[in-house]
Formats: C-alpha cells, structure tokens, sequence
C-alpha cells in the first residue's frame, strides 16, 4: 500500500534515523562477510600459508646439508624425472587409486543394493555397516595388521588351517600382498561411506518402474544396468571423484600398515613425500613432489566442484 | 537475535587475537627440557625419572621430560627446530649426531661445559662419540656396542653350542628351527631402514668387506658385500630370519624364547628382564656371544654404540651455571653414571664411574666386553646424510630378502645408489 500526502502526491518514505546506507541487505551481507572473515583466517594460515611456503620451498634445496634454503629452479623437479624410485611412486599411486575406488564403488553399491531390500534385522544391519567408517585409521589399521601378521596373524591360521597353505606366508612383506592389504583395508572402512550415497540415491528410485521391469521379465542384471545404474549416475559421479580425490591423499593406514614398504611397494605419493620430507629430510625434494600430488588431485577436484556448482 | 556493530566484533576479534597471542601455560612448570626416547619405553621410563626427581631434589631445578619414541626422535626435532620449540636437551642415538650436527641451533659444548672439564670426565675414545669437526656437540650418556646376544635356552632347546663360525652359526640356526616350533632362528631386522644397516654392515665386516670408507667412498659392490647380501639372502630363503621384524619385535621374540640370536645393544638384559616377565631370572639366558666369523681366526664384529645429549641454544643454556649446563653437568655424574648406565645394561661413559663396583663386579658387562671385542665406528651414521644412506640400504637388503632383486644386483644398486646421494652431499 502506497502512502499519499494531503494533496495527493505520494509522501517520501519514512526513514529511521538508525537506517544503514544501503539498506538492509546490503548491511547483512557486511555483516556475513565480517562472519566469514574467521574461516578465511583460518584457511589463511593452515592452508594457504603453508601451501605458498611449501611452493617456494620446491624451488629450492633445503636438506639437512644446507639448511637455509637456496634456490635451484626447478632442478628439484629434474631430480624427480630423474630417478625411477620416485617415478614408480605415481605409477603405485595409480595402481592403488584405481583398485581402491573401483573396489570401494562395486562392493559399495552391490551392499547398499542389498540394504535397500526389506528384511528383519536391515535397520540394526544398516547400523552395524556404519562401525568400519566410525573406528580412528590407526586402529583399522592396526586390526588389518595383525589379520595380515606374518606369525600370528588371523589369515595365515585359517590358510594353514584348512592346508591351503603349508608355512605361515608374510604377506605384508610381497609386493602384491602388500598392496592387496592396503587396498582391503581401505575398501572396508569406505564401503559405509559409499553405501549411504547409493542407498540415498535408491530411496528416490521409482518402485513402479522396477515392478514394472520385472513384469515384463527383465533380469535382475537388466534392471542393474537398465535402470538403477542410469539413475544412479549422478550420485555415481560424485561417489567416484570423492573416492579418487580420498585415494589419492589418503596417507594413515598405509603408513601404519606398511609404512610404503616392502621396498617401494606401497610407497604412494603421499608416503613418498612424507619419507622425503621426514625419513630423508629433503625437504626441497618434498615439497616439489608435494606440489605434482597436489597437480594429480587438481582435474578430480575441478571436475568435483563444477558439478557442486552446477547442481547448486 | 543480538545484533553485532562493527565495534563489537571488532573487539571480538581483537579477544580472539590476544588469546592466540598469550604464551602457552604447559611451559612454565619446568624450567627446561629434556627430549628423551629411553623415557618413551615402558621398561626404562622409570629410569629416566628417577634421574629427574634426583635432579630437582639436588638442584631445585625440574627437568620436563618429553617422551618420543626412538624412531620419531630426529623427525621431531627436524620439526621443532623449524617451529623454534627445541627443547633444551636431547637423548640421541650416536648415529645420529653427524646429521643434527649441521642445526645452527646445537650448542658447542666445548664452549659451554668446557672441554678440559669433559676430557678430565670422559676417555677420549667415548667422548669421540659426540664430537663433529673436532667440536664437542653432545656428551656421552652411556656407552657399549653392538653385538650379538644369544638365548641360551632356546640354544639348549635345540642341542646346539654357541657357534664360531658362519658355517656352525648357520647349522645353529637349522637346528633351531627344526627342534623349537614357531620360532624366529635368528631375529634380524628386515623392516625398520634406520635398523636394516646395523645387521648388514656386522654380516658385510664378517665377510670381510667396507660399506663406506673413512674418505666417503663407496665399497659396497665388492665380493664381500656380495656374499654378505647372499647369506642373508639364503636364511631368508631358509626360513633362518624371517620378514616384517622390527627391533623391538627381535627383543621380545628373544625373551620369549622364540629366537635364538639377535643383534643388539648390552640393554639387551634389559629388554630381556621386561620382556620375559622374568626379571632378573632373564639374566641367565642372555648371553653376549662373539659374533660368529667367517673363518677360524677371524676378528668378530661389532659396532660402536652409546646414547648422547646435546643441548640447543637458549637462556636455559647461557653461561656456565645455567640450568641446563647443570643438568648436562648431572648427567656425568657418579650418581647417574652408576646408577642409571647399568640399569640399563650400559656402561657409564665417565672413567671414574667406570670404577665403580657396580659396574667392575657385573659379570654380564664383562662377558660383553669379551665377546664385542673393539667395536668399529658405524659406516652410515657418520655422515650428514646418514638417514639417506640407511634408505638406501634398507631398501635394497630388503629386495634382496624378499627375492625382488638378486643379491648381486641389490648390492650393485645399493653401490650406485650411495654415490649418487654422497656425489650430492658433495
């Protein structure tokens, strides 16, 4: 409703004398950004500080022999090229974020698929599947350790056991074994993550359409392919790059685990440039590899976020 | 809603600033530090503490003792001295002074205990552990060397004799294997890079090689080194060692009467002690035998040993009477010397605790002494890029070990290896 004066012309709107230039918006919106101003400190100094120092550090050498860093150029970057050991580390980092994600999404989806069914006992299932995701790394890790123990672990009991095998094998210690281990024991406790974001996406799925599709005698691996996995392909694209971006960073386990070993077998980039940085303390060295980790880690990120944006 | 001016958050933020700014409380406690990893095991913390109660009861100054465990030691430093939190002191093995040597931030003891005071205290073979470029950077704490330890239960068990040679050494081992089940025979270390090297290097001496020379030139590739890798290669093959051990996994399988032999420190008694559950009944078993060569009339092999503290600069390390000059001071003492070198199985590092009754009248140190003979400086630890080094070797023995490489092509890589990283060292 329009306020007019006596003589008809409209009378000029009372303004506060508390009134903010710019109105109220525009004064909320200068209050959330002093809001923001804390995170953005925050983000300042743990991430972006360290990320800046770090990217001069990789131009430089900075070991124990010369500890006041000098700049190299980029002859910290020609090391790299330059030695197998470190090369065969992206090549690891490869094989393990491919086993890992792949592993995780299959045996992620094929659970949350069964989880979706009604049965007695689903909820407490459903509860019980959340324990592995929930348990600290270390000790996830430190149970897959002992399972895989060379002398006493669970695993060799049951192959000797049954005579699978003849002698206890120490499977932490072959190059295959140990990279199997690693990737079991990531797959397990990221299966809960990756079943709630499939199971999320099944509860949306049309039951007409699946009733409708058995009806017209479609088999289970047709319904898959036909018309869960077709619904599911945006939760699908995010579950993947989320899992690739966490394969390719992740660290504890595998650290406590195998510590990169036997030799190099398991030695990813993150454990590769925490054994430059902390093992060798060649920190020149590190932060370069450091920086090329981040470049692998980048396109997975940029292809997370424009989908953010995009459903946003 | 409460509704925040400008002003208001402004002094928010400046309470949140000023909070961030104001000195930790935990510090002011103690008057300095004392970065210790004999303090970080189970067995030797209460040790460590009875030196620093002794201390504050004698001098009134308390020591804050920082736990880190052996392995983690060089790394928090490493991350201290780039944080500025050094702590006053630290416990180091000897192996690692050369490397810690080049922080701007260690202190010349020379200068601040003074050397006549620490040549009068110390013989000068021992003080030569904590010395780097003719300059004093950390005292002896304790000393010995490292050698080889038997089980003599587990030897009996098995019908075998304390073993000369490599040939009855390696019969031991088959023995033992065969007759006492589920046992490691001997319990080298086929996991840990900073312990890899000390059981090469005794196996590379025994056959009568050189990892590195004292002008830093790589030996490694020679006919010694190669036979060396390939008997540890073939009691791998043989089930004689087995993978994934670890030190403190060879301590505990040897106390438990799982191993007949491995190699350690003397604290090995006092592992043994813990470990077993037995105490100082443990001390019957444990048996410091010459390390087995390779032919009759060999010298057996042993390598240099001790622990060492070395201070960093700041007030706490200022001036002759400081605190921590005193607390460096304390630690030569006949007191600590006497007491807390032998509870660990050591020998004390100062010529008059040496004489002391506690020491001379302990048949263990004596056997020791006899069985180590003369032990040789560690080949890898006296260089600034030590941790590399033992990398390097590491990785190679264990590809050997677990049959990836050759044992002649795992030494040939470990040769190439090495003087990559000494070219680089420069």
């Amino acid at each position: 409703m329009t306020m007019t004066s006596a003589e008809g012309t409209p009378a000029p709107p009372r303004m506060s004398a508390f009134a903010r230039k710019g109105g109220l918006k525009a004064h909320e919106r200068r209050v959330g950004r002093l809001f923001l101003l804390p995170a953005l400190a925050a983000f300042a100094l743990v991430i972006l500080f360290p990320f800046l120092r770090a990217l001069g550090v990789a131009f430089t050498r900075s070991d124990l022999q010369t500890p006041e860093p000098v700049f190299v150029g980029l002859a910290n970057f020609r090391a790299i090229l330059a030695t197998p050991e470190i090369l065969g580390a992206f090549v690891t980092t490869a094989v393990y974020v491919g086993l890992a994600t792949a592993g995780t999404v299959v045996l992620g989806l094929g659970w949350a698929l069964i989880l979706n069914q009604s049965f007695r006992g689903r909820a407490v299932l459903r509860a019980v599947t959340l324990i592995p995701w929930v348990l600290p790394s270390t000790v996830t890790a430190f149970v897959w350790g002992w399972i895989f123990n060379s002398r006493f672990g669970v695993l060799n009991a049951a192959l000797v056991g049954v005579g699978a095998i003849p002698h206890p094998t120490a499977w932490l210690s072959t190059t295959g074994g140990a990279m199997t281990a690693i990737v079991i024991t990531k797959i397990w406790f990221s299966i809960p993550l990756f079943m709630s974001f499939f199971l999320a996406g099944l509860q949306s799925l049309d039951r007409e359409q699946i009733d409708a599709a058995r009806v017209d005698g479609a088999s289970n691996f047709a319904l898959l392919r036909d018309h869960i996995l077709p619904h599911l392909r945006p939760v699908l694209l995010v579950v993947i790059v989320l899992g690739v971006i966490g394969n390719l960073q992740h660290f504890d386990t595998i650290f406590a685990l195998t510590g990169g070993g036997p030799v190099r077998a398991t030695s990813v980039l993150s454990i590769e440039v925490y054994r430059r940085a902390f093992d060798q303390w060649d920190l020149g060295m590190a932060s370069a590899l450091g920086l090329l980790w981040v470049a692998t880690i980048m396109p997975a990120a940029y292809f997370y976020l424009r989908h953010l944006l995009k459903g946003a | 809603m409460v509704e925040l001016t400008r002003r208001d958050f402004g002094g928010l933020m400046a309470a949140g600033a000023a909070a961030l700014a104001t000195k930790p409380a935990f510090a002011q406690g103690a008057n300095i530090s004392f970065m210790s990893f004999s303090f970080a095991e189970d067995p030797n913390r209460p040790l460590v503490q009875k030196v620093l109660d002794d201390f504050k009861a004698q001098s009134g100054i308390s020591v804050e003792a920082v736990g880190s465990a052996w392995g983690d030691v060089q790394k928090n430093l490493l991350l201290r001295q780039r944080s500025r939190t050094l702590p006053t002191t630290a416990q180091l093995s000897e192996r690692w002074l050369p490397a810690l040597a080049t922080l701007p931030e260690i202190v010349d003891l020379d200068q601040a205990v003074g050397r006549a005071k620490l040549e009068a205290a110390i013989d000068p073979a021992v003080l030569a552990m904590g010395q780097v470029g003719g300059k004093t950077l950390a005292i002896p704490l304790i000393t010995g060397s490292i050698g080889m330890v038997a089980n003599k239960e587990v030897l009996d068990k098995a019908g075998v004799g304390v073993p000369k040679t490599l040939a009855e050494f390696r019969a031991a081992l088959v023995a033992i294997r065969d007759k006492v089940p589920n046992s490691v025979p001997f319990a080298a270390v086929t996991k840990n890079p900073s312990a890899i090297p000390l059981d090469f290097m005794i196996m590379v001496w025994t056959h009568g090689g050189r990892i590195i020379d004292e002008s830093g030139k790589v030996l490694v590739n020679s006919d010694a080194g190669r036979a060396a890798m390939a008997f540890m290669a073939g009691l791998m093959k043989d089930r004689l060692i087995a993978p994934e051990l670890d030190r403190p996994d060879s301590r505990r399988l040897f106390a438990q009467g799982a191993s007949g032999f491995y190699i350690d420190a003397p604290q090995a008694r006092t592992f043994a002690r813990s470990f077993s559950g037995k105490g100082e009944a443990a001390d019957a078993f444990v048996l410091p035998i010459p390390t087995p060569v390779l032919k009759a009339g060999d010298t057996p092999r042993s390598i240099q040993w001790g622990h060492l503290v070395c201070a960093f600069k700041g007030p706490a390390m200022e001036g002759a009477g400081s605190p921590g000059v005193k607390w460096l001071e304390y630690l030569l003492s006949d007191a600590v010397q006497g007491g807390f070198a032998p509870a660990l199985s050591a020998l004390p590092v100062t010529k008059s605790a040496q004489k002391l009754p506690v020491v001379q009248n302990d048949p263990f140190f004596k056997a020791w002494a006899q069985a180590t003979g003369v032990p040789l400086t560690n080949e890898i630890g006296i260089w600034s890029n030590g941790p590399e080094l033992s990398t390097i070797l590491s990785e190679e023995v264990q590809a050997a070990l677990l049959g990836q490489k050759t044992s002649d092509a795992a030494v040939a890589s470990m040769q190439t290896r090495m003087e990559a990283s000494m070219a680089k060292r420069g």
